[in-house]
């Protein structure tokens, strides 16, 4: 009974963690470095959809709890986070000519410009968008499940954008050339490919995945500056363990680690249901396999994955 | 082979720096909370003088007298840094406009990013390169801490913190605070949810100092069962475990002791989950946002204890009409705390012989002590000063409460029931901590 709710929430957490994670894995490996402004880019996207939301309103009818406005505000957010970072490229990246950890400590920068500007704009304090808030659905409560119109749409909404990256990257041109430039950029260049551009793509994508994810995060909890910053370090674990330069591994990843999270009230019943012997080691696991150290727990199980396939899940396949 | 060995070098690198961060996003321990109010405050520090050479007070010198505050101007406490700033500002032109002896107040205004380390930073500049003797400081109880212990202790400035509740200060007399403890909310939580009548309750507090010293003394006060008793990190995305575990416990009665944000995470998975509680809170987890950001209905009947200002005093409502005349909204509790440090501070100085820590802190305790005549504003007390009156002839009666520092530094605390009622504050009762 009770699994089903929590692999439920698991299934909603994952989406946003894995919205986030494809991101900065596709950053990393077509630009090379570890974004850490990549959280940040997802709260750009969850204002910029409050922003858009606010202006435009419900527009009328709905769908699974949310108003088409709220819709055509994800698409906002989705826009203004590629925009923001593509312009970021442009002008601070791609200009500044350096190394991967000098590129890597300047995005650590930016991220502190992006959440500045956010909290000059919009205070420090949270917010949530105006939608209306749902009660679980009752058809599923006798389940165990717990969750609303939006949790649904949420993962839907993962999963086409998902699903369309999915189509991208093997069945387009623009794909082909992506992965090409991630496996060995140089080759790509001399083959033809323009990588200057495909890499302003690879932004592109990432950060509207970001965006998406942002408005999600936004949609599900709240709205503050730090928002995405404070989802960061779970989307690394997500990335590093999926597999990092990998897609399809940040999706596992991602996946993994969302999972974990919101099952960790699963795995201290089972482990308080369990004969351990001796007595001092089932009281050490009931105190230590709690709530609070979910975020703990899953970063274990990011070493002992790591421990045995050392570059992550998918960390032989390239993208 | 090269190839891979790059790749986990590169993994090496990029878990160190992940690592960094996130002890960076763990750091600044919190404690204070707030009660609210809006967002896009401009937080200006125009308190401060520029010409930060120090101490050079001499007699009839006519230069402003500069005392230091350490705030939160930015980091996860920044709101009260913007609810302080305006109590400050507030208090400041009150001052200036009487004068103290014919000399004005300024406020070297530094901020801690609300954490320890750059708490301590922003109190060695103010009192070793700004050379203040008086210290207002600061929000969170462990930077308030932090500084005494790093910068104050052994030294005359005297350190007056400004919204710190967390219980640990108590132990500190030289560390004064304007604030209440949390000491008398945790005894009124206890007898506030026996009184209602519920022998069992789960509790879910936040995992810092503040929440684990309320949480010890509700429990010492708490008489019934604790049916589920847990810790939560701060700024999580998703508390669905918490509060699914809360419901499994079976207990009717909820209490949070944790800050805004969470609590209105939590009180929104309440909801989309469907479980039914009566919640209490701690006063931390009350306020605007909160209200603003949950579904109408979804915490009615939910009752909470915060530490108030006497709102019903009339030095309070005037005070919160000259609040809502220059900022166009209702003051908060911790406005009025940073508010009362001002006046509190430019009367120590008016009282004292000499612009130094030794003699302010002769007189800092004793111009709001209970002896002398009650007076409820800066001029009045001012006057009195200047009559030729010591500081043992004024009892300053300030816009959060009659203040009254005990040997512990602690002032004595007001402190009021609320319930939601229509999704909104009700005050039911006062009590006095």
């Amino acid at each position: 009974m009770a699994v089903l709710g929590y692999l439920a929430n698991g299934l909603v957490f994952s989406s946003i963690i894995v919205l986030g994670s494809i991101g900065l894995s596709l950053v990393y490996s077509i630009a090379d470095f570890a974004n850490f402004a990549h959280g940040d880019t997802m709260t750009v996207g969850a204002y910029a959809a409050l922003v858009t939301f606010g202006a435009v309103g419900g527009l009328g009818g709905a769908v699974l709890g949310l108003p088409y406005g709220f819709f055509v505000a994800l698409a906002a957010g989705i826009a203004v986070a590629a925009v923001a970072a593509v312009a970021t490229e442009k002008l601070v990246y791609e200009p500044l000519d350096t190394d991967s950890i000098g590129l890597l400590i300047t995005s650590i920068g930016i991220a502190f410009v992006y959440r500045g500007v956010l909290q000059i704009g919009f205070g420090a304090d949270f917010t949530r968008f105006d939608v209306q808030a749902l009660r679980p659905i009752a058809s599923l409560l006798p389940y165990g499940v717990r969750v609303t119109l939006h949790d649904v749409a949420i993962v839907a909404s993962a999963v086409v954008l998902v699903v369309g990256l999915h189509l991208l990257l093997q069945y387009t041109d623009l794909g082909r050339k992506m992965r090409a430039m991630a496996d060995n950029p140089e080759l790509a260049r001399v083959s033809g490919i323009r990588t200057k551009r495909v890499k302003l793509w690879t932004w592109v994508i990432g950060a509207g995945l970001a965006g998406a994810g942002g408005v999600f995060l936004g949609l599900f909890n709240q709205l503050a500056p730090r928002m995405g910053f404070n989802l960061l370090l779970v989307i690394f674990a997500a990335v590093i363990l999926g597999g990092i330069g990998s897609v399809y591994g940040a999706m596992a990843g991602g996946f993994l680690i969302g999972m974990i999270n919101q099952l960790t009230p699963l795995f201290s019943d089972v482990v308080e249901a369990l004969p351990i012997w001796p007595g001092w080691l089932e009281a050490a696991l009931e105190s230590l396999v709690s709530i609070e150290y979910a975020n703990a727990i899953a970063f274990v199980i990011m070493v002992v994955v790591l421990l045995v396939r050392p570059n992550g899940i998918a960390g032989e396949a390239a993208t | 082979m090269s190839q891979d060995n790059t790749n986990v070098a590169d993994r090496r690198t990029l878990l160190k720096l992940t690592g960094g961060a996130g002890i960076t996003a763990l750091g600044g321990c919190l404690s204070t909370t707030d009660d609210g109010d809006g967002s896009d405050g401009s937080g200006s520090d125009d308190g401060d003088g520029s010409d930060g050479t120090g101490s050079d007070d001499g007699g009839d010198s006519t230069d402003p007298y500069e005392i230091g505050m350490v705030d939160s101007q930015t980091g996860s406490l920044s709101p009260f840094g913007e609810r302080n700033q305006r109590g400050v500002d507030l208090a400041l032109s009150a001052v200036n406009e009487v004068g103290i002896d014919g000399r004005e107040l300024d406020v070297i205004v530094e901020d801690s990013g609300s954490e320890n380390q750059s708490g301590i930073a922003a109190a060695q500049k103010l009192v070793n390169q700004d050379g203040v003797p008086f210290l207002i400081g600061a929000v969170g109880s462990g930077v308030s801490l932090a500084i005494y212990e790093s910068v104050v202790e052994g030294t005359d400035v005297v350190q007056l913190s400004q919204n710190s509740t967390g219980l640990e200060l108590t132990e500190f007399p030289g560390l004064l605070r304007m604030s209440p403890s949390g000491l008398s909310q945790a005894n009124a939580l206890a007898d506030l949810i026996a009184d209602d009548g519920y022998d069992r309750v789960a509790l879910t507090y936040v995992n810092n100092d503040y929440g684990q010293s309320l949480t010890d003394a509700f429990v010492d006060a708490w008489d019934g069962e604790i049916a589920y008793e847990n810790s939560h990190d701060q700024d999580q995305q998703s508390y669905s475990g918490v509060v699914s575990e809360m419901n499994g416990s079976d207990a009717e009665a909820w209490l949070f002791i944790t800050y805004q944000a969470e609590f209105t995470t939590m009180v929104n998975e309440v909801y989309s989950s469907g479980y039914e509680a009566q919640f209490y809170g701690a006063d931390s987890v009350s306020g605007d946002d909160v209200i603003e950001n949950t579904p109408e209905g979804s915490m009615d009947g939910m009752r909470i204890v915060v530490p108030s200002a006497p709102v019903e005093e009339e030095n309070y409502q005037s005070f919160a009409d000259a609040f809502a005349e220059e900022y166009d909204r209702q003051p908060t509790s911790w406005a009025a705390y940073a508010y009362d440090c001002v006046i509190n501070a430019a009367l120590a100085i008016q009282a004292a012989d000499e612009f130094t820590g030794a003699a302010l802190q002769e007189t800092v305790r004793r111009v709001s002590a209970p002896e002398g005549e009650a007076v409820t504003s800066f001029e009045a007390a001012s006057e009195i000063l200047a009559d030729g009156g010591g500081p043992d002839d004024v009892d300053y009666q300030g816009v959060s409460g009659p203040i009254d520092f005990d040997e512990n530094g602690d002032p004595v605390g007001f402190l009021q029931i609320q319930e939601v009622r229509d999704h909104e504050y009700e005050p039911v009762e006062f009590t006095q901590g």
